[in-house]
């Protein structure tokens, strides 16, 4: 990031391609609709460039990342909410002329795996989009070594203990929301 | 082991693998603690059913149009940073400054200007009332005022009440 701020446009590329996923995931579960999710996590690294020139080396990088792309997306969900069927696209109107996304899915099952493991990651996923929006952030951010329980707690700009009682109930509502799946111990079958 | 050493493993779990360790330091709690084993199982498997939630697809060119974006983006600053020069070289110069300085100079003494005429109206405003107040008659003419005043205020009734009485 001190590469960037001085102005290593290669380095700004390789955090593109190092945070991109990450910052999609988060996005996608919290505006499911994939193309809207990819514009919003562009304008999540464009964010991060144009807020280069502040950055101090005492910040955590992906602390200040997540919390650009979760304000993003909450002011979408509120931009919605007013607006509820103006698309996206017609606010970022100067993307217009960007080339239609190139998506590959890389997931190759044998059709009675794809049929299993489709229906429960549809379960999950429907499971996750219930929760409030705090939960499901934290409980995504939880996942992975990345982030400690500080950094999510700065992200969601709540207290650590906060943060963690809001991973406990949100957990307590999937076990509930995904009981038969887990009792029936369809997720070893991957 | 303890309870509140078995609730830091099952945090740990949410964020990580255990440890070989961790994890047999678990399995012993377990064994002495079966009614926790519930509760155990069913936090591994959401933690199982966590981690197998696939990577959302990114678009192959996506990198590419981030950096389109910035590109675009850094053009526009360039641009306006190019304009706030061009005027901030104009400024430089000593024609302009001193066009400024008389529009300036030229919009105080405009202002001033008027502020006077303000005040000058306003004095002679008063000057007139007192020029009313002392055109006004003896204030010993005003001694039965009030109670001409009232006369005016009584009812018609009043009138043909005290005409029919004087006639008696």
């Amino acid at each position: 990031m001190l590469r960037v701020k001085q102005g290593d446009c290669g380095a700004f590329e390789e955090l593109v391609e190092k945070y991109k996923q990450p910052v999609m995931n988060m996005v996608y579960r919290t505006l499911p609709d994939a193309t809207e999710a990819e514009d919003l996590a562009q304008h999540v690294f464009l964010q991060v460039f144009k807020s280069a020139h502040r950055y101090e080396v005492s910040a955590k990088f992906t602390t200040g990342l997540f919390t650009i792309a979760r304000n993003l997306c909450l002011n979408e969900i509120r931009r919605r909410s007013r607006h509820p069927a103006q698309s996206l696209d017609e606010t970022f109107a100067d993307d217009d002329e960007q080339p239609i996304r190139q998506a590959e899915d890389l997931r190759t099952f044998s059709p009675p795996d794809s049929l299993l493991h489709g229906e429960l990651e549809a379960k999950v996923e429907e499971a996750l989009a219930e929760l409030p929006e705090k939960q499901r952030t934290a409980i995504l951010m939880c996942r992975g070594d990345e982030f400690s329980y500080e950094d999510i707690a700065e992200v969601l700009d709540c207290s650590v203990s906060a943060t963690k009682s809001l991973i406990h109930r949100g957990r307590e509502t999937l076990k509930q929301k995904l009981k038969p799946y887990l009792k029936t111990g369809a997720w070893k079958e991957k | 082991m303890n309870e509140s050493e078995y609730q830091a493993l099952i945090e740990a779990s949410w964020r990580r693998s255990l440890t070989d360790d961790e994890q047999a330091r678990l399995d012993a709690w377990l064994r002495t603690h079966p009614e926790a084993h519930n509760e155990w199982e069913s936090e591994s498997a959401l933690n199982r059913l966590l981690d197998q939630l696939p990577d959302v697809p990114v678009a192959s060119n996506f990198t590419a149009r981030v950096l389109r974006a910035v590109e675009r983006e850094s053009a526009v600053v360039a641009r306006n940073e190019s304009v706030f020069d061009r005027v901030k070289q104009w400024f430089s110069r000593p024609a302009p400054r001193v066009a400024w300085a008389l529009l300036i100079a030229g919009l105080l003494g405009f202002g001033y200007h008027q502020h006077q005429t303000n005040v000058r109206g306003e004095m002679a405003k008063g000057l007139s009332v007192l020029a009313n107040v002392a055109a006004l008659s003896d204030p010993a003419v005003l001694q039965d005022f009030e109670a001409i005043r009232r006369l005016a205020q009584s009812a018609p009734g009043d009138d043909e009440e005290l005409y029919a009485l004087l006639q008696k």
